[in-house]
C-alpha cells in the first residue's frame, strides 16, 4: 500500500483537528469556569456531620453549609454572626440572644430559636467548651421564635468565646429535627442555613462534592473579617475534588484542572514557586506545634528527670528542617507561638541545637538502666515518619535503648491507647501535632490536660497544674488569664507534660487566578474567594 | 458440561466462605481502629469509646462475624462506617470506572499484544522479534506509576492534549469518557501488552514448528491463513488462559493506575477503606472480587472448548 502526499496532508490535518478538540472545549468552558472553583482538600470528606466527628475536613463542610451564632474575627475576638442582639443579666448568669433577620434553611423555612437550642445541646455533648458550658448551665430554652436564653448556675466569662470557638467540633446550627439526634448518631441530611448549599445530586463519594452558592443567604452588613462579618459568596459553585495522590494533584494544579491544593508536600514547594501561574499562601498563620507525647505510666518516662532529659535533648531547628523546611521555627510556650497566651515563663531549657550532654546527665540522674524506649512511628504522616527517625537517632546517640514501632496512623491510634509496659505492647513516646489556635485555649485542647487517666494519651498528671487550669473559665479579664497562663506554663515545663519539636505552618498552593482566600486557623472558609479568567 | 458448571459453582461458595473467614479475621487482627480514624487526630479516649459502642465494635468477634454473614446472606453487605451508606451502593458507584478502564485495557492489550506476539513469532529472530523482546522487557519492568507520570507530563501538562486526572461517566458522552481514559488505559496496558505478546509469541513458536504447519506451507497456504487460521487457533489455549487471568487480576489490580489518574474506582475505594479501617467496605469488595475471580476462571475454562474442540467437560 502506498500513501500519497495529499493523503498524508489530509491525515495530518485530521490528526491536528482531533488533538485540538480538548483545548477548544476548554476554551469554550473558560467563562463558565471563572464562576466555578475546584479545590483539592487534604483528605476525602467521609463524614458529613460536623458534630459527630472533629475532623477538619468535616468542619470545613460544616462551615460551608451551616451558619454559626458567633464567629471569631481575624484577631480571634468573637463577633455576632447569626445573632442580631444579645445581652447578659447584671448577675452575669443569664444570656439572652436574638436571631437576626433573614435567616433561613436551604429548604426555605426560617431558622428559629428552637433550632439553636437543640443545636447547642447536641454540640454540648461532645465539644470540650460545650461540655463546660453544659455543666454550668441551669437552663437553655427558647423564649419566642427568634429569642433564646442560656441561664447559668454561676457566671462563665468565657461563654461567648466558647460559642464562637473554631476548634472542631464547632457550634454549627442545624435544624431542630436534625439536632435532636444524640451527638453519637450521624445527621443524615445536609440542610443548613449557611452561604453554600450542598449539591447532593453531584456528590460522588470518594471522587467529588459540589457546593452551590445559596442565593437566598443574607450576609451581615459588616465587611468580612476572619470568619466574622458578611459572608459574601463570589462564585456560583465550588467543587472539592478528591485526589489521593499528591503528584497527581500537583499535575492537575499545573494543568489548570484545579485551582487550589490544600496540602502540597514540602518537596513540591520549589516547583510551585518556579511556576509563574502558581503561588503558595499560608492561610493558617498560627500553624501547629509538632510535639512528643511521653508515657507517664511506664519507665523511663514515669520519672520526671527522664522527661526533662527529652526536653533538653531536642534540637528544634533540626526537627523543623525535616518536618517543614523554611516553614518552621522553634516554640517554647505551651500555648504555641503568637497566641494570646504565649509567654516565656520557665523556658530556660531551650537551647539552640539542643543539649545532649545535659540530657545524658538527666537520664543518669533518673537512674536509667537501659529500659527499652518504644517510639510509635506513623509511616503515612511525614512529621511522624521522619521526626521519629531523628528522635530515635538522637536518643541512641546518648545511649538510650530505642526501638521504632512503625505502622500507619490507624495502627498508631490503636496502640497509643494501651497503658501496658512496652514488653506487653505498650509504648514510650509518639509524635503528634496540635494547632496553635487550640493550644491557645487550655479548655478546648486535650493536649493541655494533666489529670492522669482522664488526660490525653501519655496520661500526664500534675495536681498543682490542674488546680490552676480549673480556674481558667472563671478568670474575668484577658490580663488575668495571661497571668494564669504564665503560672500554668511554669509548672508544665517542670513536670514536662509534653515536649515540643517546633511550630510549623503549611502553605496551600493555588493558581494565581484564585484570589480572596481568607486566612484563619483550623478552618478554610469558601466565601469571599473569586476567580479571574486565565 | 452442565454438571461441571454446577460443580464449579458449588465450589465457588466454598472458596468465598474461606475468603470471608480469612478477610474477617485478618481485618480484626490487624492493628488499627476505625473509631479513632473517625474521631480525628486529637480525639480523646472518651470520644473514641463512644464511637466504638455506637458501631458495635465492642461486641465479641464471633458475634460480629455471625451478624455479618447473616446480613450478607440476606443481600445486605453492611454499611460503610465512614460514609454511612450501604456498601453495595458504594461499590456500584465505583464499578463503572473500574470496568471501563479494565475493558479498554483488555481490548487494547489483547489486540496489540496478540498481534505483536504473532508477528514476532512469524519473524522469529529478526528485527521485529528483537524489538518486541526489548519492548516486553521494558513494558514489564517499568512501574506503572512511572509510565503514568511520564504520560501525564507530556500529554497533559506540556501539551494540554489530555486531562491529567478524573473520570467522566459514559452518560456525559463517548468523547469525554474516552478522553479521560486514554492515558490510564495506555499506562495500564503496556505491561499487559508485553505479557500477552510474550506468551503469544512462545505459544505460536511452538505451533509453527509443528509438522502440519510445514505441510501447510509446502501446500502453498498463504502466510495470513497459516498464522491466523491454523497456528493461532492451536496456540490459543495458553493465550486465552493468560487473557482470562489478566482480566481477573485487572479488576482488583488497577489501584495504582486509579490512584495516579484519580479514577474513583473500586481499587481506590478499597485502599481508602483499608486506610480508614472501614471493615464493611473491605469485606464487601473482597468477597465480590473473589467471586468475580472465580467466575472469570470458570469462563476461561469453558472457553477452552471453543478454542480447542478436543477439550470436553
Amino acid at each position: 500500500m502506498t500513501i500519497s502526499r495529499r493523503e498524508l496532508i489530509k491525515a495530518g490535518l485530521a490528526a491536528g483537528t482531533a488533538v485540538s478538540v480538548p483545548s477548544v472545549l476548554r476554551a469554550q468552558t473558560a467563562s463558565a469556569g471563572a464562576r466555578m472553583v475546584r479545590m483539592v482538600k487534604q483528605t476525602d470528606l467521609r463524614v458529613f456531620d460536623p458534630i459527630w466527628t472533629a475532623t477538619n475536613i468535616t468542619a470545613d463542610h460544616g462551615l460551608a453549609i451551616y451558619d454559626t451564632l458567633f464567629s471569631v474575627d481575624s484577631k480571634f475576638m468573637p463577633q455576632p454572626q447569626m445573632i442580631g442582639e444579645w445581652g447578659v443579666s447584671d448577675d452575669k448568669k443569664t444570656y439572652t440572644f436574638e436571631l437576626r433577620d433573614g435567616l433561613a434553611w436551604h429548604d426555605g423555612t426560617p431558622v428559629t430559636a428552637a433550632d439553636c437550642v437543640a443545636s447547642i445541646r447536641r454540640w454540648g455533648e461532645v465539644a470540650s467548651g460545650g461540655q463546660l458550658m453544659m455543666e454550668r448551665a441551669s437552663d437553655i430554652s427558647k423564649k419566642d421564635d427568634k429569642t433564646f436564653t442560656i441561664a447559668l448556675k454561676e457566671p462563665l466569662g468565657l461563654l461567648i468565646d466558647i460559642l464562637a470557638d473554631l476548634t472542631p467540633p464547632c457550634l454549627f446550627i442545624m435544624r431542630e429535627k436534625d439536632a435532636s439526634r444524640p451527638a453519637t448518631e450521624q445527621v443524615t441530611t445536609n440542610v443548613g442555613s449557611g452561604p453554600f448549599g450542598f449539591n447532593e445530586a453531584l456528590a460522588k463519594p470518594g471522587a467529588s462534592y459540589a457546593y452551590d452558592r445559596n442565593e437566598k443567604y443574607v450576609p451581615r452588613k459588616e465587611p468580612s473579617d476572619g470568619l466574622a462579618g458578611g459572608k459574601i459568596v463570589k462564585v456560583d459553585r465550588i467543587i472539592w475534588d478528591v485526589i489521593a495522590d499528591q503528584q497527581t494533584a500537583m499535575a492537575a494544579l499545573q494543568a489548570g484542572e484545579v485551582d487550589y491544593f490544600e496540602l502540597p508536600p514540602a518537596d513540591l514547594y520549589s516547583l510551585i514557586e518556579s511556576d509563574p501561574d502558581l503561588g503558595l499562601q499560608v492561610l493558617n498563620k498560627l500553624g501547629s506545634d509538632a510535639l512528643v507525647r511521653l508515657n507517664f505510666l511506664q519507665p523511663p518516662f514515669n520519672n520526671v528527670k527522664a522527661r526533662q532529659a527529652i526536653l533538653h535533648l531536642i534540637d528544634q531547628e533540626a526537627f523543623m528542617s525535616i518536618i517543614a523546611p523554611n516553614y518552621g521555627h522553634p516554640v517554647t510556650s505551651i500555648f504555641g507561638s503568637d497566641t494570646l497566651y504565649s509567654n516565656d515563663e520557665n523556658t530556660g531549657w531551650y537551647k539552640k541545637g539542643g543539649d545532649p550532654e545535659r540530657a545524658k546527665q538527666l537520664f543518669q540522674e533518673a537512674g536509667y538502666a537501659g529500659e527499652k524506649v518504644v517510639i510509635l512511628q506513623a509511616m503515612d504522616w511525614s512529621p511522624s515518619k521522619d521526626g521519629s527517625q531523628l528522635l530515635a537517632a538522637a536518643l541512641r546517640k546518648i545511649g538510650v535503648n530505642t526501638e521504632l514501632a512503625p505502622s500507619d496512623w490507624g495502627g498508631l491510634t490503636e496502640r497509643r491507647a494501651k497503658k501496658d509496659p512496652v514488653e506487653n505492647g505498650g509504648w514510650s513516646m509518639f509524635i503528634t501535632s496540635e494547632s496553635d489556635y487550640s493550644l491557645g485555649n487550655p479548655f478546648a485542647t486535650p493536649m493541655l490536660l494533666a489529670n492522669g487517666d482522664n488526660a490525653w494519651y501519655g496520661w500526664p498528671k500534675n495536681e498543682e497544674y490542674e488546680a490552676l487550669r480549673a480556674k481558667w473559665p472563671n478568670v474575668a479579664t484577658l490580663e488575668e488569664r495571661k497571668d494564669l497562663a504564665r503560672k500554668m506554663q511554669g509548672i508544665w515545663w517542670d513536670f514536662v507534660g509534653d515536649v515540643r519539636l517546633g511550630k510549623f505552618v503549611q502553605p496551600i498552593a493555588h493558581r494565581k487566578t484564585l484570589t480572596g482566600l481568607i486566612g484563619m486557623p483550623q478552618l478554610v472558609p469558601m466565601w469571599n474567594m473569586q476567580k479571574a479568567l486565565a | 458440561m452442565a454438571a461441571y458448571i454446577f460443580r464449579r459453582l458449588v465450589s465457588t461458595i466454598a472458596v468465598m466462605a474461606m475468603v470471608g473467614i480469612f478477610v474477617f479475621l485478618l481485618l480484626r487482627l490487624a492493628p488499627g481502629d476505625p473509631a479513632a480514624m473517625i474521631a480525628g487526630r486529637s480525639a480523646t479516649a472518651e470520644m473514641i469509646a463512644g464511637i466504638h459502642e455506637k458501631l458495635g465494635l465492642n461486641d465479641p468477634m464471633p458475634v460480629q462475624f455471625i451478624r455479618w454473614v447473616r446480613d450478607m446472606l440476606a443481600g445486605d453487605f453492611g454499611t460503610s462506617i465512614f460514609a454511612g451508606r450501604p456498601v453495595l451502593e458504594l461499590i456500584s458507584q465505583r464499578l463503572e470506572p473500574t470496568l471501563s478502564l479494565s475493558m479498554l485495557t483488555m481490548i487494547l492489550s489483547v489486540t496489540v499484544g496478540v498481534s505483536l506476539g504473532v508477528l514476532a513469532a512469524w519473524r522469529s529472530g529478526g528485527l521485529i522479534d528483537r524489538l518486541l523482546t526489548a519492548f516486553a522487557t521494558i513494558g514489564y519492568s517499568v512501574p506503572v506509576f512511572v509510565i503514568g507520570y511520564f504520560l501525564i507530563y507530556f500529554f497533559a501538562i506540556r501539551t494540554h492534549w489530555l486531562p491529567v486526572q478524573g473520570y467522566k461517566p459514559i452518560e456525559f458522552g463517548l468523547g469525554p469518557w474516552l478522553l479521560h481514559l486514554v492515558l490510564p488505559t495506555v499506562t495500564l496496558s503496556l505491561a499487559y501488552i508485553a505479557f500477552i505478546a510474550r506468551i503469544s509469541r512462545a505459544s505460536m513458536l511452538e505451533v509453527l514448528s509443528e509438522d502440519y504447519m510445514r505441510t501447510a506451507a509446502a501446500k502453498g497456504v498463504s502466510s495470513y491463513a497459516m498464522l491466523f487460521h491454523h497456528a493461532l487457533k492451536n496456540a490459543g489455549v495458553p493465550i486465552v488462559t493468560v487473557i482470562g487471568l489478566s482480566f481477573a487480576g485487572l479488576i482488583g489490580g488497577v489501584v495504582i493506575t486509579e490512584t495516579v489518574f484519580n479514577i474513583p474506582g473500586v481499587g481506590r475505594l478499597v485502599v481508602d477503606a483499608i486506610n480508614n479501617r472501614d471493615y464493611p467496605i473491605i469485606q464487601g469488595v473482597l468477597i465480590l472480587v473473589s467471586g468475580l475471580y472465580v467466575l472469570i476462571n470458570l469462563a476461561v475454562d469453558l472457553s477452552y472448548t471453543l478454542v480447542d474442540p478436543r477439550i470436553r467437560y
